[in-house]
């Protein structure tokens, strides 16, 4: 039972991370129409400015994060400029935004891959002692990393049902070219978007570096957030957090009652098994293309 | 009498709070053409829509030579003999003009997949056989001499035609024409009327044509009915010429221009 | 001499799988970044057949591509159907080739069979010569051709320009897309079966995600709706590296540089659109050689 329970814990943790990611890419999804994979890129890119930070300038971590999300956030913003809006002013057709995409990440990944190397680094962040709850241990960066995973999420929720800017960019999910006809600036949504981009995987990109390693390709688990997000139901931000909490839960049981060979196999056939019986996902909704 | 080809009973789709069609019914004789008319944002679209199941209907009932076809798949739907053309049109942008007819000849291939790898005798005839309906189509809109253009450099008239040809080479036996006539002037309109009366004639298709020149529609459903949408309902069904003098339906359009669109010459 | 004879017969391997993925993206428009999974499938088959049960090179490697063709069925038919057209298919097949490396990668052995995990699995050597290449190639270049200019390639190509059309015009989507799927897997089975042969070894680190980005970057740099657009490129990207070898740690960064550039100055690619037919040769001929006109005839 303890073993469950501290299985329990580990998924959990793993999920809220998964969440940050899901979200980022139904995001992007919902509004836009093509996988953003360049969000690897992202991630990997702000848990390793955010590493340098505290390395060779010896920053305090809080200040070194902030100055990580600002980083990223820079970055996602141009890469939608430069990368991605030509295409999207000229109707590209989705095949032709994944492949830019495609492009963004294998450019910036490779890049840092070069320069930073592939080495397995480590967050120096001080050992406390994690917290027991009877025989099941917590940690205390887990916990934090939780929170504040979820206080991300509430803000997110926050200002897409409650601010003017959110309603804009829910608008735009519906019908792009409808929405900017009633004024809304698409410019200014996308700025918003992909800076909401960087700030989620920055969060996640931190504390997956803080709970396991710091290096280039680190962003390959943007893949299983996908999947998550796939499995609860495409473009339904809800959806993907249910869909990451249950595969980073399933997965990690999967890991330490089976083995971790089986771990990721386990994720891409539960992804086929879903489709087959919910073909939108646990949670979607059928989609009508506009005629 | 016959069966009716189309029937249509209490057919309501909803998005979100809209009720954007509601609770339509109608019916149409095989051979039939009927106009579809009404003020923009009607619904008229819609109505196609739900007939080719691009959009689900939230209730009501459609059957195609007397079996419903609700919830089909589109393309099944195409192969069980409904064809349509579209508001914005919707060409296959980098082929030609020929290609983007000959697809509706072989939306499902005329013979195996075995016999595309090894292009038997049989296999060579059935492609010369498709070349030659094609080009047949392509005759019929006037459009033998673009055959080898890019769809997309076509003029916009053109383009129209040539959805059109598409259309037809998907062997419908109703077809669904939207808005057929948009954006061209008045010499163009009168090509097009002799245009689409030769189709029906020939081809015996049965007619559902949405048009907002109201000359176009008026010259084509002499003689038998045009169907008038407001809001998601039918205001008014009619010969031509009770439409015409129908106030209801003049309000209606009225409406609509005293909010400043404009429509086209009646 | 045997540089030469690497070069053409790993050009050769590369050149088959690009132009299965030239079929599924190239023709049909769908992205994918997973195909290495579908030549480790095949690779890792015809190895064991012809390892341990003494198949014939031949069959072994058809037996590879099938049972890489299967199983992007049972991939792609999920995907696929659903009516939310997400990118359901690209990120499973990435998802799917990972899992697979990572698999191989770990396992050491297969039930009875030792598989040999990261350090590879050996297998008799000498079998994948230019001569045997060269032939897989004519006939795979051959039945590529065959297929595209066919009805059912059409109706790839109508999916990929508009989906939605194809649709209404009575294309059915999920079978179409199911066909050119088997075919582009079975072309990446044969190529990772060949691959086993020509190093006389398989190994999971042949089927990383940048053998994927190979086949991906050749069709988008080769053009899209060609096969010798994606040809040409193929086998450049096999030759160049060995010829300019400084630029090799450059090469991923370089495609990616060159996938956003071409996408935005340039879609098509190289030689996109551009089918391959004979008539240059035809005309070549008569320019060099010009005759009279015949009765009647007027040359151009």
């Amino acid at each position: 039972m303890d073993l469950f329970l501290q299985q329990l814990v580990s998924g959990i943790s793993i999920g809220a991370i998964y969440a940050l990611l899901a979200v980022g890419y139904a995001l992007v999804y919902s509004i836009y129409n093509f996988t953003n994979w360049a969000f690897d890129a992202f991630m990997a890119f702000g848990a390793i400015m955010a590493f340098i930070a505290i390395a060779s300038m010896a920053m305090p971590f809080w200040l070194a994060a902030i100055l990580a999300i600002v980083l990223t956030i820079i970055l996602s913003v141009g890469t939608e400029k430069l990368a991605y809006k030509p295409l999207r002013m000229r109707k590209a057709p989705r095949l032709f935004m994944m492949i830019s995409a495609m492009g963004v990440n294998l450019t910036i990944v490779q890049t840092m891959n070069k320069f930073f190397g592939g080495t397995f680094r480590k967050f120096t962040v001080d050992s406390v002692q994690p917290i027991f709850i009877g025989n099941v241990s917590i940690g205390r960066m887990d916990l934090l990393a939780g929170a504040i995973s979820f206080a991300v999420l509430a803000l997110l929720w926050l200002f897409l049902y409650r601010s003017k800017w959110g309603l804009a960019i829910r608008a735009s999910s519906i019908d792009i070219q409808t929405s900017s006809l009633m004024g809304i600036n698409n410019d200014a949504v996308a700025v918003i978007i992909f800076g909401l981009t960087g700030i989620l995987s920055t969060v996640a990109g931190v504390f997956y570096g803080i709970k396991y390693a710091v290096y280039p390709t680190m962003g390959m688990i943007t893949i299983k957030a996908m999947i998550a997000s796939i499995i609860g139901g495409l473009g339904n931000l809800p959806a993907a957090i249910v869909g990451s909490m249950l595969l980073g839960v399933l997965e990690t049981l999967v890991s330490g009652y089976i083995s971790s060979t089986y771990r990721d196999l386990f994720s891409f056939s539960f992804l086929i098994v879903i489709l087959l019986f919910f073909p939108n996902g646990l949670m979607g909704k059928s989609g009508d293309e506009k005629l | 009498m016959q069966d009716p080809i189309l029937q249509i009973q209490n057919l309501t789709v909803d998005f979100g709070g809209v009720r954007a069609v509601n609770n339509i019914s109608f019916s149409l004789q095989p051979g039939e053409f009927v106009g579809l008319i009404g003020p923009n944002g009607a619904g008229k679209t819609t109505v196609f829509n739900l007939i080719t199941n691009s959009i689900r209907a939230t209730s009501g009932s459609i059957s195609f030579k007397g079996k419903s076809i609700l919830g089909k798949s589109p393309d099944k739907i195409c192969r069980l003999g409904i064809s349509r053309t579209f508001q914005n049109i919707r060409l296959f942008p980098q082929m030609t003009a020929y290609e983007n007819v000959e697809l509706g000849l072989h939306n499902t291939p005329r013979y195996s997949l075995a016999e595309a790898f090894v292009r038997t005798p049989r296999a060579q005839r059935i492609e010369a056989d498709t070349r030659r309906k094609a080009h047949e189509l392509l005759e019929l809109v006037n459009l033998e001499e673009h055959a080898d253009k890019r769809a997309s450099s076509l003029p916009y008239g053109l383009q129209r035609r040539l959805e059109m040809a598409r259309a037809m080479a998907a062997r419908p036996d109703l077809l669904l024409l939207d808005e057929p006539a948009a954006g061209m002037n008045e010499d163009e309109c009168e090509e097009l009327i002799q245009l689409i009366r030769r189709i029906h004639v020939e081809k015996k298709y049965t007619m559902i044509m949405i048009e907002h020149h109201m000359k176009v529609v008026m010259d084509l459903c002499t003689g038998s009915r045009i169907y008038v949408l407001n809001l998601g309902s039918f205001l008014a069904v009619g010969t031509p010429e009770e439409i015409q003098s129908n106030p209801d339906v003049i309000k209606a359009y009225l409406g609509e221009r005293k909010n400043g669109h404009q429509h086209t010459h009646a | 001499m045997g540089y030469i004879n690497a070069i053409l017969i790993l050009g050769g391997i590369n050149i088959i799988a690009t132009l299965g993925v030239s079929i599924l993206t190239g023709y049909t428009g769908l992205f994918t970044i997973g195909h290495a999974g579908f030549m480790a499938l095949g690779g890792y088959l015809s190895a064991i057949l012809i390892k341990e049960y003494s198949v014939h090179f031949a069959p072994a490697l058809i037996l590879g591509g099938l049972f890489a063709g299967v199983a992007s069925l049972i991939i792609g038919y999920p995907s696929f159907r659903s009516r939310l057209r997400g990118d359901y298919f690209a990120i499973a097949t990435l998802g799917f080739s990972e899992a697979i490396r990572l698999l191989l990668n770990n396992m050491k052995q297969l039930g009875a069979l030792n598989i040999g995990g990261s350090f590879g699995y050996s297998i008799p050597s000498g079998m994948a010569t230019v001569p045997v290449v060269l032939i897989a190639l004519f006939l795979a270049l051959l039945f590529a051709h065959m297929f595209v200019t066919s009805q059912y390639g059409k109706n790839c190509i109508a999916i990929a320009q508009d989906e939605v059309a194809a649709e209404m015009m009575g294309v059915n989507l999920l079978r179409t897309k199911l066909i050119a799927l088997f075919i582009s897997a079975f072309y990446a089975g044969v190529a990772g079966g060949l691959m086993g042969l020509f190093f006389a070894y398989q190994s999971p680190s042949f089927y990383s995600i940048t053998q994927s980005s190979n086949l991906l970057a050749a069709v988008v740099f080769g053009g899209i709706q060609s096969l010798i657009g994606p040809f040409i490129t193929a086998l450049v990207l096999v030759a160049a590296p060995q010829l300019l070898l400084v630029l090799e740690e450059w090469r991923l960064i370089a495609y990616g540089f060159l996938f956003v550039l071409i996408m935005v100055f340039r879609p098509q690619g190289l030689l996109g659109y551009v089918e391959m037919n004979f008539n240059f040769l035809k005309r070549g001929w008569n320019k060099l050689f010009p005759r009279k006109a015949r009765r009647g005839e007027v040359l151009h």
